[in-house]
C-alpha cells in the first residue's frame, strides 16, 4: 500500500463497493415501490382490496421477484469465474493470454513455497486449506447461486400456490412446483440475458475501448491483444 | 484494511439475509 492510498478515508477508498450498494438499496425500493404499483392495479380490476406496501414486500410474489434476479446474477459470476480459467478469447480484455489456460503453477499463482510475506496465510498453509481458498471466490458464488435458486424455488411455489388457490385449481407441492413451467421459466428468462450479457463483455471488449476502466484494455492496445487492463 | 472486511461481511450477511427472509416468505405460504 502506497502512502497516497493510507490518505484515502474510508468512504473514497471503498467508493466501489460503497456505490453498487447504495444504488442497490434504491434500486430495491424501487422495486417495491413499482410492484406494489403493478399488483394493486390487478387488484382494482379484480374488484379486490388494494395491498399496503407492508403487505406487498412481505408477499412471496415479491419475494420471488427479488430472489429469481440474484440467483441469476450469481450464476453468472459463478460460471465465468470457472470457464474463464480453462477458456480464452483472443483480443479481450476479459481473457487471459492464450496458452495460459488452466489453474497455473504454484510459482504463478504465488501458493506454498511460493508465497510472499503479504499473502493470506491459507495461500502458504498447502494441502486442503489452499487447495479451498484457491477455489474460495468461484465456490462462494456457486454455493450463493444454490442457495438463491433454492429461495426462488420455495417462494416462487408459495405465489404459484396463492395463484392456484385463487383461481379455485388444487395446490402443488414443492417438489411439485419444480416441475412446473413457471418456475422454469422464471429460471431460464434470467439465465439467458445473463450468458448474453457476458458473451457480448467477452467479445465487445476486443474492439472497443473505455478510456481509465480496468473493465477494458488501454485505449492504444491493439485489438490482438489479450487479458491486458488498463 | 478493517473498514474493507466489514464491507466484505456486509454485503456476505445482506444476501444470506435476503435469502432467509425470502425462505422464510415462501415457507409461511404468504
Amino acid at each position: 500500500m502506497t502512502a497516497r492510498q493510507d490518505e484515502y478515508g474510508f468512504l473514497r477508498a471503498n467508493a466501489l463497493s460503497l456505490a453498487f450498494g447504495g444504488l442497490f438499496l434504491a434500486t430495491l425500493v424501487g422495486q417495491a415501490l413499482s410492484g406494489v404499483a403493478e399488483v394493486n392495479s390487478q387488484q382494482v380490476v379484480d374488484g379486490l382490496e388494494p395491498l399496503t406496501l407492508l403487505e406487498y414486500v412481505t408477499s412471496s410474489s415479491f419475494g420471488v421477484d427479488v430472489m429469481e434476479n440474484w440467483q441469476s446474477e450469481y450464476l453468472q459470476f459463478f460460471l465465468y469465474i470457472f470457464a474463464t480459467v480453462w477458456l480464452v478469447q483472443r483480443g479481450s480484455s476479459e481473457s487471459k493470454e492464450l496458452g495460459t489456460e488452466g489453474t497455473e503453477s504454484d510459482e504463478e499463482q504465488e501458493v506454498g513455497r511460493h508465497a510472499d510475506a503479504d499473502s493470506p496465510s491459507w495461500a502458504r498453509a498447502g494441502g486442503l486449506r489452499t487447495a479451498l481458498f484457491s477455489r474460495s471466490l468461484g465456490l462462494l458464488m456457486g454455493a450463493l447461486f444454490l442457495l438463491t435458486w433454492a429461495a426462488s424455488s420455495i417462494a416462487g411455489w408459495a405465489a404459484f400456490n396463492g395463484e392456484q388457490l385463487a383461481e379455485r385449481q388444487d395446490a402443488v407441492s414443492w417438489l411439485g412446483y419444480l416441475g412446473e413451467a413457471d418456475f422454469w421459466n422464471r429460471s431460464f428468462q434470467n439465465w439467458q440475458s445473463e450468458m448474453l450479457a457476458v458473451g457480448s463483455m467477452a467479445i465487445f471488449s476486443v474492439y472497443l475501448r473505455q478510456r481509465g476502466s480496468p473493465e477494458s484494455k488501454p485505449v492504444g492496445a491493439g485489438h490482438h491483444e489479450t487479458g491486458r487492463t488498463g | 484494511m478493517r473498514g474493507v472486511r466489514i464491507l466484505f461481511f456486509a454485503y456476505l450477511f445482506v444476501v444470506l439475509l435476503g435469502i432467509a427472509y425470502v425462505t422464510v416468505l415462501g415457507v409461511a405460504g404468504r
